[in-house]
């Protein structure tokens, strides 16, 4: 097991390496980024002075290595807009996105698993029925459009919820600040509910699809069969074998969802005025904020390549025929 | 990296003599499967013939008739059945037309990343090793590098268009098809008929491509259908954040994202028409997707997409 | 066949139902009467008053510093910190007279070695500073340097004259803060942390959701309404709206137009549209890299250029584009700085076809005189690639048939800058309604970076260059409306509009938007 992590360690730096590279590349092709630091009156001289301050002019193998040597200090840069340290930036805005990403997969993934099971213990009646076409529809609807619907009905017609804005609690919480965190939690959910449903809708109905047939086939198994005829009761049934067997696809799922995350998110912060890394990754791009991108991917890439470590050992649980190589 | 779920081995057999009479039968069995394609033959039907059946130039503009509801709703104008968007140009021609794009962007899309991932995946199963790694490294960077990254860096290098969101959205999703590839590719290089094939003295890429790439497309297939769907709403998102196509081209992912500063303004019709067209048509090739799967291969189900 | 099963299910679905309802319960809050809430499509990235890059960032530190004078709503020159001023014999020194008793918000005095400070500070390239200060303001006024006289007593010194209006305009711009202050930051903490001189302190910024700034108590050159000021950042345009319809904010800037009708019918809010002063133009490329490209030379002769004058209806795009009715420009300059002799170019297609005619552009077979391109921005101006593609549409209605190429702006502001952008191209450029010069600046040289086209008209830069030695305002009027009337007849851009803007205002509020896209708010009262 250790020599398995220590080996998926290794692959991970040629991963970020590659990572970083793709995206430095990408924010340098696009063309130069000067012209979005100087006033739109500037001269030219004006311009080609903040080129050098923005240390633009060095040739670009030089600014790449330059980069790494400062990663490998834990240091990746200034953002040019804001002149903060790249990566604090990010990180202030992590929890906002980590309650909006963590909430909308606790809708998607805990309300799919009752969902799919009842569908799949009632197959064939209207409910089932209804619930297919239910979750055929939740995959058909473009996201931006079902958040800007909700905040029409729910927010504004019925104001039953705040149309948008954000209540801290994670980053209270890292704070050390865990009494004012709880207390705001009640608030927080309100905030939560239409843009974590917004980006998980998607994902709840395809999971209740998922569970519902991994259900059934499942509940087909000579193994069901013959724990039921051992003469265990029906609960144990379910919960022992067959749904374990089920949350496999669903753990597959999380560890591929993370990277197509991050879009959902991008859709879900604007329209929600959701202050998360989503938008602050989104305005970097656009504004050439090179730094700012580079630790945004940096990190993503080391949660995702530590979420999917996870999946994998969970894996290995879940299913005894897995073995880590 | 490689996730283990995917070399779970998926025994199949496809007799291939007898696929389309099966299908026939399966599908005059169920009914939804047969009210999908009749919707996908019409999107196909204005795809195709957009220019002939279209009562207008979906670029026509005309300011002073901006905005003109549909139908027989007060102030509609008779010329535009479904009414005029901000611009003044005709809806009902603009769907047609935008059947053409979002139709091509998603199949192309699918086409390409299938494509890519399909090959690169049989050939990092069969040769294992070096090539594996090395393809499956790459994999691993492309998937742990935010989408959204990736499609603005080709649409700002290569400028924005058609061809170029097409390339970005096929790009974006070769992964998966390598990965199941793979796996599949994993499972089937010891079987018999390999080894036959190779004693026969069959070279790599024949026994690749004529022998192993055949038994393991039917998850491949049934994914693809699903990623047509995904395709076409990812346009949809990417329209909403300024990336799609130039405002320019009609799509309809274009034309919903323009529509939602008329959505408070009560103008709905330009949002409901574009609306419906998206999700019958995802709906219909989700359904579909459903159908192939339960009847290529049932156990497919758990398999995890 | 299990009972057990699906009443587990259904008791967990109902937990979560009652988890996800319970919040519901909870009030929401609203907007007390001591509180202000503005909502506007942007952050601010930083907030160093001497780097400013975006009008969000400017409308924080409106509030939060004082400057020496300031543009009022009118556009006339007002003393704010300072209270007079004197100009040397050869026009290059400016001396200010500061009030007595200012100080900044940590307590302490505000004296002219803050003044000097302020500037010098923004001015030293060592502090690596881009925006607007040192980028545009203190090239433009010629900044040398500084020198304190006294207590009260500050000269800057440049190397040129200008005319006051334009001097003062741009020096308003300059946001003052203290030495002690801001030598015990690094330049991060100053990015985070601002320390003001205004009716205003700075009291927390949440990035990409809200800034809180707060009264300052005795400030007695402003006389500030509410003790809180929360300035949300809310990007998309419908949230915003729907959030002033639900009464949770008192302002919203760049309402669409299309929702005015929706916010007026609330009863809550009204939609206020301003003339903006952002002037809106079709540029004409006269770079030589452009000489392959098509129309690039029937886009060289004068008469073509001016017959396209004719080609488009303005007042049909205002009123249908941009929700407004708007007069035509007729130069560059804003009213009421503008030439008022020059009629605005009447919307006319068979005159403009007819001057295509005699310029030797007939229509072929196929109905098409020549063909070109106009490049635009999309999220930039108001309503932008809607305009732009009207304006082809029209241009290709009398047969100059116009292909559109529309970029996203970050993409889009990276070619127009290096004057990569032609045949013809879309843009707007801030002005001023302080002053003419402010407004032609835009062309101070053929090379000048802000003069896109590559325009090299010679008659109106001799005249540009002659303004300097002008001190009479008489005489400098007459040769603006001279150049001005240079450049009606040899239009180096399609004249469109001054870009109106549209902000919505709670009915609880008695407050009025200003033209120049400011969003100045202490003197806002409630009703």
């Amino acid at each position: 097991m250790g020599q398995y992590i220590a080996r998926r360690l290794l692959q991970s730096i040629i991963v970020i390496i590659g990572v970083t590279l793709l995206a430095f590349l990408t924010l340098h092709l696009a063309g130069d980024p000067t012209y979005l630091y100087v006033s739109e009156r500037a001269s030219t001289e004006e311009i080609e002075a903040t080129r050098v301050k923005l240390g633009f002019d060095k040739p670009l193998p030089i600014q790449y290595l330059n980069f790494l040597s400062g990663m490998t200090r834990g240091d990746l840069g200034l953002s040019l807009r804001s002149r903060q340290p790249a990566l604090d930036m990010v990180l202030e805005r992590l929890p906002a996105t980590l309650e909006l990403t963590l909430f909308a997969m606790l809708i998607s993934t805990l309300l799919a698993i009752p969902i799919g099971i009842i569908s799949a213990m009632r197959r064939g009646t209207p409910l089932d029925g209804g619930i297919m076409l239910f979750a055929m529809f939740g995959q058909s609807i473009p996201s931006f459009w079902l958040g800007i619907m909700l905040i029409l009905f729910v927010g504004l017609t019925l104001r039953w919820l705040p149309i948008s804005g954000h209540k801290p609690v994670l980053s209270l919480l890292f704070e050390g600040n865990v009494e004012q965190a709880i207390r705001n939690i009640p608030e927080a959910i309100r905030f939560l509910i239409m843009p974590a449903i917004t980006i998980g809708v998607f994902s709840l109905s395809r999971n209740a699809r998922l569970v519902r047939s991994s259900m059934l086939e499942v509940l087909s198994q000579d193994y069901v069969t013959t724990a039921r005829s051992k003469g265990l009761k029906e609960r144990a049934v379910i919960i022992k074998h067959a749904f374990r067997n089920a949350l496999i696809p669903i753990v597959t799922m999380l560890g591929l969802e993370f990277g197509f995350l991050l879009s959902g998110v991008v859709v879900a912060e604007t329209v929600f005025s959701w202050p998360g890394v989503g938008r602050l990754v989104f305005n970097a791009i656009t504004q050439r904020d090179i730094p700012v991108v580079q630790a945004a991917v940096v990190l993503f890439s080391f949660l995702f390549i530590g979420l999917n470590l996870l999946v994998d050992i969970l894996y290995a649980r879940l299913d005894p025929r897995i073995r880590l190589r | 990296m490689v996730n283990p779920a995917i070399s779970i081995s998926l025994k199949q057999d496809v007799r291939r003599p007898s696929v389309w009479r099966r299908a026939r039968f399966s599908l005059i069995r169920a009914k939804w499967p047969l009210v999908a394609i009749a919707i996908l033959l019409v999107v196909t039907f204005c795809a195709a013939f957009g220019p002939l059946i279209s009562p207008k130039d979906p670029n026509r503009q005309n300011l002073v008739l901006r905005l003109a509801p549909p139908f027989q709703v007060e102030g509609a104008n008779p010329e535009f059945p479904l009414g005029t968007d901000g611009l003044g140009r005709d809806i009902l021609s603009r769907l047609i037309y935008g059947a053409r794009v979002s139709l091509l962007v998603g199949l192309t899309a699918v086409v390409i990343g299938g494509m890519l991932g399909t090959s690169l995946g049989v050939v990092a199963g069969y040769f294992g090793g070096r090539v594996d790694d090395i393809i499956m490294r790459i994999a691993d960077v492309q998937l742990a590098f935010p989408f959204i990254l990736l499609t603005i860096m080709v649409l700002v290098v290569l400028g924005p268009g058609i061809p170029n969101l097409v390339l970005v959205l096929g790009i974006g999703q070769w992964v998966t098809y390598a990965r199941i590839a793979r796996g599949q590719t994993i499972s089937q290089r010891e079987k018999e008929y390999v080894e036959a094939a190779r004693s026969m003295g069959a070279n790599h890429w024949r026994i690749m491509f004529r022998s192993i790439l055949p038994n393991v497309l039917a998850p491949l297939i049934i994914i693809s259908s699903f990623n047509v769907a995904s395709v076409i709403l990812s346009e949809a998102s990417l329209s909403f954040l300024g990336l799609g196509v130039p405002p320019t081209v009609p799509t309809w992912g274009g034309m919903l994202a323009e529509s939602r500063d008329q959505l408070l303004a009560g103008k709905w019709w330009l949002a409901v028409f574009p609306g419906i067209a998206i999700m019958m048509t995802v709906l219909a090739i989700n359904i579909l997707g459903d159908w192939l799967r339960d009847f290529l291969d049932p156990r497919l189900r758990g398999a995890g997409f | 066949m299990s009972k057990n099963l699906s009443r587990v299910v259904k008791l967990s679905l109902f937990a979560l139902v009652i988890v996800m309802a319970l919040p519901l319960l909870v009030s929401a809050q609203t907007p007390d009467e001591n509180t202000l809430i503005i909502g506007q499509s942007v952050d601010v990235g930083q907030l160093d008053p001497a780097t400013i890059n975006s009008r969000a960032e400017a409308n924080i530190f409106f509030h939060v510093f004082g400057t020496l004078f300031e543009i009022a709503d009118t556009g006339e020159l007002r003393p704010y910190l300072a209270n007079a001023y004197t100009i040397s014999e050869d026009g290059k020194e400016w001396t200010f007279t500061l009030n007595e008793g200012l100080t900044c918000h940590d307590g302490e005095a505000l004296t002219a070695e803050d003044v000097a400070y302020a500037f010098d500070r923004a001015a030293n390239p060592d502090n690596g500073f881009t925006g607007n200060t040192s980028g545009f303001v203190l090239p433009s006024i010629g900044f040398q340097g500084t020198r304190v006289e006294d207590e009260l007593n500050v000269t800057i010194i440049t190397d040129r004259y200008q005319t006051p209006n334009l001097r003062l305009a741009l020096i308003s711009e300059v946001y003052i803060h203290c030495k002690d202050a801001y030598e015990a930051m690094t330049l991060e903490e100053s990015a985070q942390n601002p320390i003001g001189s205004g009716p205003y302190r700075f009291v927390e910024w949440i990035p990409d959701d809200r800034i809180v700034l707060e009264r300052v108590e005795g400030y007695t050159l402003r006389e500030a309404n509410f003790q809180t000021q929360i300035w949300r950042v809310i990007p998309e345009a419908s949230t915003r709206v729907a959030e002033l319809i639900a009464g949770n904010i008192d302002v919203a800037a760049n309402v669409p137009f299309d929702q005015s009708e929706a916010v007026n019918a609330s009863g809550v809010a009204e939609v206020q549209a301003v003339s903006g002063t952002r002037r809106i133009y079709v540029g004409f490329q006269f770079g030589e890299n452009f000489a392959d490209a098509p129309g690039y030379d029937a886009l060289q002769k004068t008469e073509v250029r001016v017959a396209l004058q004719y080609a488009v209806d303005v007042p049909t795009i205002c009123q249908t584009l941009l929700g407004t009715s708007c007069e035509r420009a007729s130069s560059m300059v804003n009213p009421p700085n503008n030439n008022p002799n020059l009629q605005p170019y009447p919307y006319d297609p068979a005159m403009a076809e007819e001057l295509l005619d005699a310029a030797g552009y007939p229509r072929g077979e196929n109905g098409v005189r020549f063909e070109t391109v106009l490049m635009g921005p999309r999220g930039r101006y108001l309503n932008d690639a809607n305009v732009v593609q009207a304006i082809a549409q029209y241009l290709t209605d009398i047969g100059v048939q116009t292909t559109v190429d529309i970029r996203d702006w970050a993409d889009y502001s990276q070619l127009v800058r290096p004057k990569e952008v032609g045949p013809m191209f879309f843009l707007g450029t801030g002005g001023g309604t302080w002053s003419a010069l402010y407004d032609m600046a835009d062309l101070s040289g053929p090379t000048a970076g802000t003069n896109y086209t590559n325009w090299n008209n010679s008659e109106w830069f001799e005249l540009w260059d002659s303004l300097a030695d002008i001190r009479d305002a008489e005489e400098e009027r007459a040769v603006v409306n001279q150049m001005l009337e240079i450049f009606y007849n040899d239009p180096p851009w399609l004249l469109l509009y001054f870009q109106p803007d549209f902000y919505g205002v709670s009915n609880r509020l008695n407050w009025n938007a200003r033209r120049d896209e400011w969003i100045v708010i202490y003197n806002a009262t409630l009703k």
